[in-house]
């Protein structure tokens, strides 16, 4: 019996350890401290876009608290790595929002992870402010509390080919995309400007992500006679297919997406990589702003971040100042309420790395402005096109 | 005076429970499940239902490694086939979700059948690389049918609300899990105590004698093989809602070696094993985190910004640790926590 009695005195012992205090409305505030949550993708292969983006959040922050915090509150940022797994993604929300108890969040990893974690964000009604995942569903159907910053990959594609279009008309097209949602977005981008413009497609290919030699692909390519080349890969799949053209001898005018246009990248395609065009809605680093950007960014983050900010870096600093702004304007005693309402008030936002930012009353989707630029394999960097 | 474990009768034999304190410490852990969701803050309560979901799955594959002693490197592959059919069921054809579940058991099932009829034939090595291509397979077809699948776009997934009980809350949705995880555990037991259990079994330990003793050995690692997928299917299907997004990027291969990890660890053969593994495996990254927490928070950050690093050297450590210390897995290990428990202060 004093076997079963300790026993169970152990078990709720532990249980207790395990519950947690009930929640408190509003959380993530103290005199001195506000909280801001983020879940990245860390460690893996797409941690190239989640340690770049937590970055912009830093610097954001260590801009904001450098200049006193908000309202006189400095701010804390809590970061947590999903490691780009869904199931890691919903507990990594569940654990800042719970555990942590932020008072904001921002950032959250891709668009798949995205998609999974709404419900949990919507039923916490935390305010919410997303800057990778630019797919129609988080802000189709507007949900009250969370808002995006960027532009759907769908327009990104049309207006790059499009640009791409009107510069080489009656010119035979070539295309190839990955075989996950990402591709499929790029091409149905890509198949409504062929229908608009009548273009002529001689090669359309589909390759298996994570595939590694495209020397069958590129010598179908160079087969079909392509002269323009929509290459619809990310990372390592856009420099291996430049590299093969390159020992093919052929060089198509090509355009890339902007999740594969950072500059590491144009750095081992090399010369290969030299004249392709790219979309994109934040500012190369190349021009004014984007050299502006890096001065503001080099005093506030660690030499090793540095070396690590890309064009993800941008989209996670505007989103920052975009949700920073909003606890600002709520004063000394902010609450979810006031900044969500604040974040839907925001009107022509300037953040010196995109065009303005504005959200409005049902409207949860800043709608960026895209631009085309052009890779300039010398530098290297890309450089914007008149 | 209780001196051992003896058994008299044929029924004690195959008694599910066989004493009163089991009975007892039961009774205690199910009414400790069923107050954790009311007791446990949402991040908690979601590793009590990634461990309900995951014994469940771990389950399954139990039925076919542990008791029959097949290895199948591909099980994710029933598990991403079981969380398709409930969500193109309930999600796209607007189907009952106790149909979606069904057609989630059913349609791995189905799957099971057309790879392990052939396959069957197949051992060790053989039969795990055949599952392994399955689970390639699976995924390709899938993407492919974009008509039914959306290919790779995924499909959203609702929680279910089942004769007017909406699961739609994390309580009423862990009650779910912990009911299906329930019902399965009551199923795999009478399955390893039933004749056709004790066939899976002499198929493991000897299949030359298993077939001298008249058992037909493609039929019983057939049917083993379709109840594994089923059981599997219908944790897909859970992890599916969870997810409340099926896509295949959702379900990576890393979950099929997870699984036997959990098999491993827990003790393979035994149900007891495969709950005590999952449990294991699941929490060991977040108790491990904890642990060091406590000593300096730049641990603590450590582990939150690399945690998916960190938790696969944890497994890979923990498995190494097992087998070479503990090759029975936890249930051994309980085993002989249980025998010292009884005999002390006695050695036997």
């Amino acid at each position: 019996m004093i076997k079963h009695l300790a026993a169970a005195a152990l078990l709720l012992s532990t249980a207790h350890l395990a519950i947690g205090p009930a929640v408190a409305a509003d959380p993530g505030i103290t005199d001195t401290e506000i909280l801001i949550g983020d879940v990245e993708p860390l460690t893996g292969p797409p941690a190239l876009l989640g340690v770049a983006a937590s970055i912009g959040h830093k610097i954001a922050i260590a801009e904001a608290n450098a200049a006193g915090g908000i309202n006189g509150r400095k701010i804390k940022y809590v970061l947590e790595d999903d490691g780009y797994v869904t199931a890691r993604t919903i507990q990594g929300v569940k654990k800042v929002i719970d555990v942590d108890k932020v008072f904001a969040m921002i950032g959250i990893s891709g668009s798949g992870q995205s998609i999974a974690v709404m419900p949990v964000l919507e039923k916490s009604g935390i305010p919410t402010v997303i800057d990778v995942a630019p797919v129609k569903f988080l802000w189709e159907p507007p949900r009250k509390n969370v808002f995006v910053v960027g532009q759907s990959y769908e327009e990104g594609i049309i207006h790059l080919i499009n640009f791409l279009a009107d510069k080489n008309p009656g010119r035979k097209w070539g295309l190839i995309t990955q075989d996950d949602d990402y591709g499929i977005t790029v091409r149905d981008g890509f198949d409504s400007v062929v229908k608009a413009k009548k273009l002529n497609v001689v090669y359309s290919g589909n390759y298996k992500k994570g595939q590694q030699d495209f020397s069958s692909d590129m010598l179908q390519l160079k087969e079909s006679g392509a002269e323009v080349f929509l290459a619809g890969g990310i990372i390592a799949e856009n420099i291996a297919m430049m590299k093969e053209l390159e020992k093919l001898g052929i060089k198509p005018v090509t355009g890339i997406f902007w999740p594969g246009r950072i500059e590491p990248v144009l750095k081992l395609m090399g010369p290969a990589g030299d004249g392709i065009y790219a979309v994109d809605y934040v500012e190369p680093f190349a021009g004014t702003a984007g050299k502006a950007f890096l001065e503001k960014a080099k005093p506030l983050v660690s030499e090793a971040e540095f070396k690590g900010i890309n064009r993800y870096t941008m989209t996670g600093y505007a989103a920052a100042k975009v949700l920073i702004a909003a606890i600002e304007r709520c004063g000394k005693q902010p609450t979810w309420a006031c900044t969500i309402a604040e974040l839907e008030k925001t009107k022509n936002v300037e953040t010196g790395v995109m065009a303005p930012i504005s959200f409005g009353p049902g409207v949860r989707f800043s709608n960026q402005k895209l631009q085309i630029m052009q890779a300039d394999a010398k530098t290297p960097s890309f450089k914007p096109v008149d | 005076m209780r001196t051992g474990d003896y058994k008299q009768t044929y029924g004690e034999l195959v008694a599910l429970i066989d004493s009163p304190p089991v009975w007892l410490w039961s009774a205690v852990l199910l009414l400790a499940l069923i107050a954790a969701p009311y007791l446990l803050n949402s991040y908690t309560l979601s590793f009590l239902m990634i461990i309900l979901i995951t014994v469940t799955g771990a389950l399954g594959l139990n039925i076919l490694t542990g008791y029959t002693g097949l290895i199948s490197l591909g099980h994710v592959g029933f598990l991403v086939t079981g969380a398709y059919a409930y969500a193109v069921l309930v999600s796209k054809y607007h189907m009952p979700p106790l149909v979606g579940f069904l057609g989630a058991g059913v349609v791995p099932a189905l799957a099971s059948l057309i790879v392990g009829a052939p396959s069957l034939r197949l051992k060790g090595l053989y039969l795990a690389i055949t599952t392994l291509a399955f689970s390639f397979i699976i995924n390709t077809v899938i993407l492919e049918m974009r008509w039914l699948t959306n290919g790779a776009r995924g499909i959203q997934v609702q929680r279910p609300e089942i004769f007017g009980i909406s699961f739609d809350s994390d309580a009423a949705f862990t009650y779910l899990c912990l009911a299906i995880a329930a019902l399965t555990l009551f199923a795999t037991l009478n399955i390893r105590r039933s004749r056709v259990g004790r066939a899976f079994v002499a198929i493991r330990d000897n299949d030359t004698a298993a077939r001298v003793m008249g058992i037909n050995l493609h039929a019983y690692k057939l049917f083993a093989f379709v109840t594994s997928a089923f059981i599997t299917g219908i944790a897909g299907a859970l992890y599916g809602i969870y997810l409340s997004f099926v896509s295949v990027e959702g379900f990576p291969f890393l979950l099929s070696i997870e699984a036997l990890a959990i098999l491993i660890v827990g003790g393979l053969g035994s149900a007891l094993g495969a709950v005590l593994g999952t449990v294991l495996i699941v929490l060991l990254p977040e108790a491990t985190r904890l642990v060091f927490s406590l000593f300096s928070a730049q641990m603590d950050a450590t582990f939150t910004t690399g945690a998916q690093e960190l938790k696969s050297m944890l497994y890979g450590l923990v498995i190494i640790l097992f087998l070479r210390f503990q090759p029975r897995g936890l249930v051994g290990a309980w085993h002989d926590i249980k025998r010292t428990w009884v005999h002390w202060p006695l050695r036997y």
